[in-house]
């Protein structure tokens, strides 16, 4: 259940948007926000404020790759694996970033602080390799860069 | 008028149609999936190639979403096109289970017919196949996801143009998956049409999974008997069991779709208990010693008793066939009564219907997709024309206003497809002018002046009926006087009655005598009548019926009359335990088991003929003898300009 006072910001959100739909995106990240992760409950909240079917969000909530419909760490790893950066050698950082967190890809780690998802080009293509962590975007990765950028983000939390 | 040449063959189109279609116009079938006439396009399959060597547009191009132009000239066999259309079909099939031999689809399977139409047939693939949970659907639908090729049209179905909400896509890119959020029955009426147009395995009609390939089924084109908006449907069947049943395509009446009703309501007709042999007091007999036991019975009721004491009683599921001889069997037997309604309020909205309707305020489907406002007049449409709801949703959808008058609150199982308005009275719906608009009533319980009300006021007029052929019994009403049978029984004027698949009321049969009965059912008249004829039903039987639009369709014998050879009873296998009664009959006969029931006509016909009548070849005579040639592939024709002139005042 969320508190009275998010489901009154999601109402004012829904009622602002010339269609519902259009709000679903920003309410499914107010709930994931809230639990973590979008739950099946936070699902079926989102459809009862939006007017959708469980079924309609589900649609969206799956297509978009920041919606976790899954429990996942502290913050989510996003490392992109596709054309721009196979050619810089993301392979390589996803080998390391596996190493070094001690997870595979779609895992989380022990302490429950990262999630690592491969996910297809985060628009950061001139600066390949690229991931993100939370909501950051880091790019020219190099070893030695994800390390530090992993101590940051851990020491941020 | 775009004119364009396709494969060298000059072409001319009603701007907006695509370059697939046009190609279709002149017989070109260009390999596709996710192209379907009934729904909008969504250019996901990319299989449609062609390639356009000159005009407006150049290169290949796909041809569902391509608008034909003035001067394309359009190759669908250029190599190039070839080509793609093969690499496509190729990754179409990567992830696609090899397993057309144990797939419930092969045999009428696009997937099929497509693949090799495009050119491929050696899999070079050699990784491991994307494989998916399936989901349980409910006891209609069987989910197989792994042959999904993505072309949406489940979805665009589903949703789009059946407004169902518990079923759609989720995932993206390789994940992509049909489904619902989570296991369970698929809520929309019209879910079985899944079955139709997913072009691959997906969904499947499990209420008659592998029970026989395409080839092996029996067919031909039928018309559904649930309601009178008279559907067409293909009742497929196999050693004598109509095992399932699909859409079949009429513009003017269902467009390609079908209701759930119309495709899994079929237990009955297989139903191994049906009654299927005559029998007299009790005992079986031989098909004419009945006939000529319910003659006889005639005969002596009506010396004892008088003829205007005798009932032939009838009802909306008899085919015109069967109505018109009800009329004259009841001449034969001068001064007797006709009946085609059980109750009054039934047969004053379908007179009333018959009377009120002519060619040009007749709604049919066209006027309803098509209108700006519709008015549902105390209606549940779900239960009455489920079918029609589709229509009003797609003229929902182009913006017309629609609303709900003096209706009972519609309970959840029954949600229509769109949104609308209730108000009180009719006089609250704004038709502007009567020009394009519908009122859509049930005309089984309003009473007459009501529907002279809602004919007078320039909006178009569908009246469903209280039976799939009742608006045939409206107008033979009309013609021959026929009357209620309730309204008889409760004021004491018959004593007798003669049935023909008649649902008599109950309660109102304990005091009167059932002479003979003939049905395909059993009820509670058969079991008192003496003698009792089986007839056959709608699928094994060739007939006429009668939409609520006035439009009368021919129907054809879908399979032999008899027992389904699964459910045989044990006395044809020389034994009476049950024990045996899965395996093949051990007597020899040439008759098919349980295979003695008649059309209602001929027994009509055959008892006109004992009781001094003459004899009758043709059942459609008259003014009817016109529906004689009607064609059952066709789009059938409405009566209304057939039967000019006042029958009143005919003989
Ligand atoms: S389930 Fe069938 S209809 Fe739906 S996308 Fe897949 S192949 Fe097409
Ligand atoms: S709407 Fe009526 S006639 Fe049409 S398929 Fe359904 S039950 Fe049959
Ligand atoms: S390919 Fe990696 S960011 Fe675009
Ligand atoms: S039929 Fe044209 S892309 Fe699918």
């Amino acid at each position: 259940m969320i508190p009275e006072s998010l489901k009154k910001t999601l109402e004012a959100r829904v009622a602002s948007a010339i269609t519902a739909r259009e709000a679903a995106v920003d309410v499914m990240k107010e709930l994931q926000a809230h639990y973590g992760w979008l739950t099946d409950e936070a699902v079926g909240e989102a459809a009862s404020l939006l007017g959708l079917s469980p079924l309609q969000v589900e649609e969206l909530a799956t297509f978009y790759e920041m919606i976790y419909r899954r429990p996942v760490g502290k913050k989510v790893i996003h490392v992109c694996d596709s054309i721009s950066c196979w050619c810089v050698d993301c392979e390589g950082i996803i080998e390391h970033l596996k190493k070094k967190l001690g997870v595979g890809l779609g895992e989380t780690t022990a302490d429950g602080m990262f999630t690592l998802l491969p996910c297809c080009c985060m628009g950061m293509c001139g600066d390949g390799p690229a991931m993100s962590v939370g909501d950051v975007p880091y790019g020219k990765l190099t070893p030695e860069l994800v390390d530090e950028i992993l101590e940051m983000e851990r020491q941020k939390a | 008028m775009p004119k364009l040449i396709i494969d060298d063959i000059p072409v001319e189109v009603a701007p907006g149609t695509s370059v697939l279609e046009a190609a279709r116009s002149v017989g070109i079938t260009i390999p596709h999936f996710c192209y379907h006439p009934a729904l909008a396009i969504a250019a996901a399959c990319r299989l449609c190639a062609v390639k356009l060597l000159d005009g407006p547009v150049k290169g290949i191009q796909m041809s569902c979403s391509l608008p034909a132009q003035d001067g394309m000239v359009v190759s669908t066999t250029d190599p190039e096109a070839l080509r793609m259309r093969q690499l496509v079909i190729e990754w179409l099939m990567m992830n696609h289970p090899h397993d057309c031999p144990v797939c419930d689809e092969g045999g009428e399977c696009l997937l099929q017919d497509f693949t090799i139409a495009g050119g491929h047939s050696r899999r070079r693939y050699q990784g491991k196949k994307r494989t998916f949970q399936n989901q349980y659907l409910g006891e209609t639908i069987h989910h197989e996801m792994n042959r999904c090729i993505e072309c949406y049209r489940c979805v665009r179905f589903y949703q789009d143009y059946a407004g169902g909400t518990d079923f759609g896509v989720t995932g993206s890119a390789g994940r992509v998956y049909f489904g619902r959020f989570q296991e369970g029955a698929l809520e929309s009426p019209f879910s079985g049409n899944l079955v139709d147009i997913c072009p691959t395995g997906v969904f499947t009609d499990k209420t008659g999974r592998f029970r026989a390939r395409y080839w092996d089924y029996e067919f031909a084109p039928s018309v559904c008997q649930h309601c009178s908006v008279g559907c067409n449907t293909a009742p497929q069947s196999f050693q004598r069991e109509t095992i399932k049943i699909v859409g079949r395509r009429n513009d003017q009446v269902n467009g390609w779709f079908i209701c759930d009703r119309a495709r899994f309501d079929k237990g009955y007709l297989n139903d191994p208990q049906r009654p299927r042999e005559a029998r007299l007091d009790g005992a079986t007999c031989g098909y004419d010693v009945a006939i000529d036991a319910a003659a006889k019975e005639i005969d002596k009721f009506v010396a004892q008793n008088g003829a205007e004491s005798l009932a032939f009683v009838g009802s909306s599921r008899l085919s015109l066939e069967g109505m018109t001889l009800l009329a004259q069997l009841a001449r034969t037997v001068d001064g007797s009564r006709l009946c085609y309604f059980g109750n009054e309020e039934e047969l004053a909205g379908s007179v009333a219907a018959a009377r009120l309707l002519h060619e040009k305020n007749s709604a049919y489907l066209g006027d309803i997709e098509k209108a700006e406002c519709i008015a549902l007049y105390a209606l549940d449409l779900m239960e009455e024309g489920p079918m029609l709801a589709l229509a009003v949703r797609k003229a929902f959808l182009a913006g017309a206003q629609i609303y709900l008058v003096d209706g009972d609150p519609i309970p959840a199982r029954q949600k229509l497809p769109f949104t609308f308005t209730a108000v009180a009275t009719l006089d609250e719906v704004p038709f502007e002018g009567g020009g394009r608009g519908v009122v859509i009533a049930g005309a089984g319980k309003k009473d007459a002046d009501l529907l002279d009300q809602l004919a007078s006021g320039g909006a178009k007029l569908v009246m469903l009926q209280p039976g799939p052929n009742a608006m045939a019994g409206g107008l033979l009403t009309l013609e021959f006087g026929g009357q209620a049978f309730s309204e008889l029984a409760s004021a004491g004027k018959i004593k007798g009655v003669v049935c023909f698949e008649a649902d008599l009321p109950d309660g109102l049969i304990a005091d009167i005598e059932i002479l003979a009965c003939a049905d395909w059912r059993t009820s509670a008249a058969a079991a008192k009548a003496p003698v009792f004829l089986p007839t056959t039903t709608w699928v094994e039987s060739d007939g006429t019926a009668i939409n609520y639009e006035g439009r009368a369709q021919r129907f054809q014998r879908t399979r032999v009359p008899g027992l389904p050879l699964r459910g045989l009873d044990p006395k044809y296998y020389g034994s009476t335990a049950d024990a045996v009664a899965e395996h093949p009959p051990r007597l020899h006969r040439r008759e098919v088991p349980g295979g003695a029931e008649r059309d209602a006509w001929r027994v009509m016909a055959q008892l006109i003929e004992r009781l001094g009548g003459r004899t009758i070849e043709e059942p459609l005579t008259g003014r009817w003898s016109k529906l004689k040639d009607l064609d059952p592939e066709g789009e059938g024709v409405r009566v209304f300009n057939l039967l000019q002139g006042d029958p009143r005042t005919e003989s």
